[in-house]
């Protein structure tokens, strides 16, 4: 089964297109990031899935079937920031949050407790700082133990600790078999969490897919000898090569993730007569290949 | 919509402007027709203008739902301040957003805001009912119902106040604005209102052509214009100058304008960005 599959979504705002003609589909199970730099439309595109926003073109399902309230009454969703009753303590905004979603009020302490709010659940909202807010927010999505979780940039405002808190918290969550749609502009963090990546660029799809494919990994080798011309001419003949290029006075070379040996590399530059001065091998970052692709 | 109005409920009970204005709402309606009431004790003891007045005594169960309902329609502006307030807060807080993400449909969003001004208007109705009572009763007549539709026309007016409210507030979404825009938007009416009046009074003496009072088919002033203070020898003036008061007709472009505000009201949040 599919929980949500987006079919040439489209969103205008005047003559900014927010979103242009964007497919893809988060199967169940998965943990699928939604990367995409600031202004990239990730927020725009799940607006409409919350039916908060109207869209210009194109439509989505939820749960293969034609979207409605008690879809979303099913899923757990922190949509850009936390929108809470200001005057209302953690409790009580959980509890019209419970009603609306028609569910008892048993599960509210067991929230609160989870994203570590226990101490203050009875202060008024306004009284919370952003770190606060935020882990309100995720209690509120959790509320319930939907079967899935939709966390717009769910580590904004937090603290190293709550950062890790969260991932760890996520993840344990996907290891329940829940899903969970993420959408950050924190390509580690969708690194280390998620399985299923879509990549947005200005309201356009770049790519999609399991993100072992789409942020492949490749091996980078860092060398440097004091002829980089001739390091670089004698390398060309190196098997299994991907590419190579001189970077700031030392050649890189790409090699198929989990390839390089240094010791052959040494050996090989050595057997064509070139002493190195510097070998080191660099697993290529995510960064660079999202710079890549959306650049 | 039990279901709803309860979360109405959760969402009211702890905000305090709530307490403060409810609070002002139902002593503010018992205050102001008690001062007329004193007023007008005092007038028939006391005053030459009191023998004109005879024995005219507007809060006897003779007069006293009409002049209730009169007298009480000022205080309807308490309601439609909390009305514009809860509303907008919703906007403001990005509440109505996280409703919608948790599960509500955007039609259940306006119709409990719409239920919600029509409650406060049966409240204030009651209010207005239980007031007269208690007033008329110490005046020693005999009870009556008579001119009871005056109460009608109360609650009529209070739905149209509360409707129009509920409807600028989904359509400017901040507070401060819709609030200011709501008094600029009533005083207009009404100087526009006077200004239709005086126009429609010339009409009939120029063609012989009886419209009406214009003015009162204006959206606000058409519910205010069927409540007014009871005859007293004060208001004897020269009837036949004025236009027919065409009652149905009036009562009908009130109720007309109510339906037309919920009608945009629930198109706005239909059919735009939340």
């Amino acid at each position: 089964m599919n929980i949500l599959t987006i079919d040439n979504l489209s969103k205008n705002y005047g003559k900014i297109q927010a979103l242009q003609q964007v497919s893809f589909t988060v199967p169940k199970g998965t943990v699928y990031g939604i990367l995409g730099p600031n202004g990239s439309g990730k927020t725009t595109m799940l607006g409409i899935v919350m039916d908060v926003l109207k869209s210009s073109g194109g439509g989505f399902k939820l749960f293969d079937e034609m979207p409605n309230d008690s879809h979303r009454k099913r899923m757990g969703t922190l949509l850009e920031t936390p929108n809470f009753y200001h005057y209302l303590s953690a409790v009580q905004n959980l509890k019209i949050a419970a009603k609306i979603k028609q569910r008892g009020e048993d599960d509210i302490d067991r929230v609160i407790e989870v994203v570590g709010l226990a101490q203050r659940k009875n202060s008024p909202f306004s009284s919370y700082s952003l770190g606060m807010k935020q882990r309100l927010a995720i209690g509120s999505a959790l509320l319930g133990n939907p079967e899935v979780l939709v966390l717009d940039e769910p580590t904004n405002g937090l603290d190293p600790v709550g950062i890790a808190e969260i991932r760890s918290l996520i993840m344990s969550l996907a290891s329940q078999g829940k899903t969970i749609i993420m959408a950050s502009h924190m390509l580690d963090e969708v690194e280390k969490v998620c399985t299923h990546v879509a990549i947005l660029k200005y309201g356009k799809l770049i790519a999609s897919g399991d993100v072992n494919e789409i942020l492949v990994n490749e091996d980078v080798v860092e060398l440097a000898a004091s002829n980089l011309d001739a390091l670089k001419n004698m390398l060309t003949s190196f098997p299994n090569i991907l590419s190579l290029q001189i970077k700031d006075k030392v050649v890189q070379m790409n090699l198929p993730q989990g390839t390089a040996n240094m010791e052959s590399i040494n050996k090989f530059c050595f057997d064509n007569n070139i002493v190195l001065t510097h070998l080191q091998l660099k697993k290529k970052s995510l960064e660079t290949k999202f710079l890549e692709l959306t650049n | 919509m039990l279901e709803l109005l309860k979360i109405e409920w959760l969402k009211l009970k702890n905000y305090k402007a709530f307490l403060i204005i409810g609070i002002f709402f139902i002593i503010g309606i018992f205050v102001t027709n008690y001062m007329v009431l004193t007023v007008f004790n005092k007038m028939v003891d006391k005053t030459e203008a009191g023998m004109l007045l005879g024995k005219f005594m507007p809060y006897d169960f003779k007069h006293v739902w009409q002049t209730t309902s009169y007298t009480s329609g000022y205080i309807l502006i308490l309601p439609v301040m909390l009305l514009i307030m809860l509303v907008t807060n919703e906007f403001t807080y990005k509440t109505n957003r996280q409703n919608i993400i948790d599960g509500l449909s955007r039609l259940d969003f306006i119709n409990v805001k719409i239920v919600l001004a029509t409650l406060f208007a049966v409240i204030s109705t009651i209010f207005v009912v239980i007031t007269g009572f208690a007033l008329a009763s110490t005046t020693g007549t005999e009870f009556s119902l008579h001119g009871f539709s005056q109460v009608g026309y109360f609650f009529l007016k209070a739905i149209s106040y509360n409707f129009f409210a509920v409807f600028l507030s989904v359509l400017i979404k901040r507070t401060g604005f819709a609030i200011g825009v709501y008094f600029i938007y009533m005083s207009a009416e009404n100087i526009i209102a006077q200004l239709l009046d005086v126009w429609s009074m010339k009409i009939k003496a120029d063609s012989k052509l009886d419209l009406g009072s214009l003015g009162s088919y204006l959206p606000m002033n058409a519910s205010d214009s069927l409540l007014s203070f009871p005859e007293n020898p004060f208001k004897s003036m020269a009837k036949s100058a004025f236009p027919t008061d065409y009652h149905y007709l009036t009562i009908s472009i009130a109720v007309f304008f109510v339906v037309l505000f919920y009608w945009l009201s629930r198109r706005i949040i239909l059919t735009k960005d939340l």
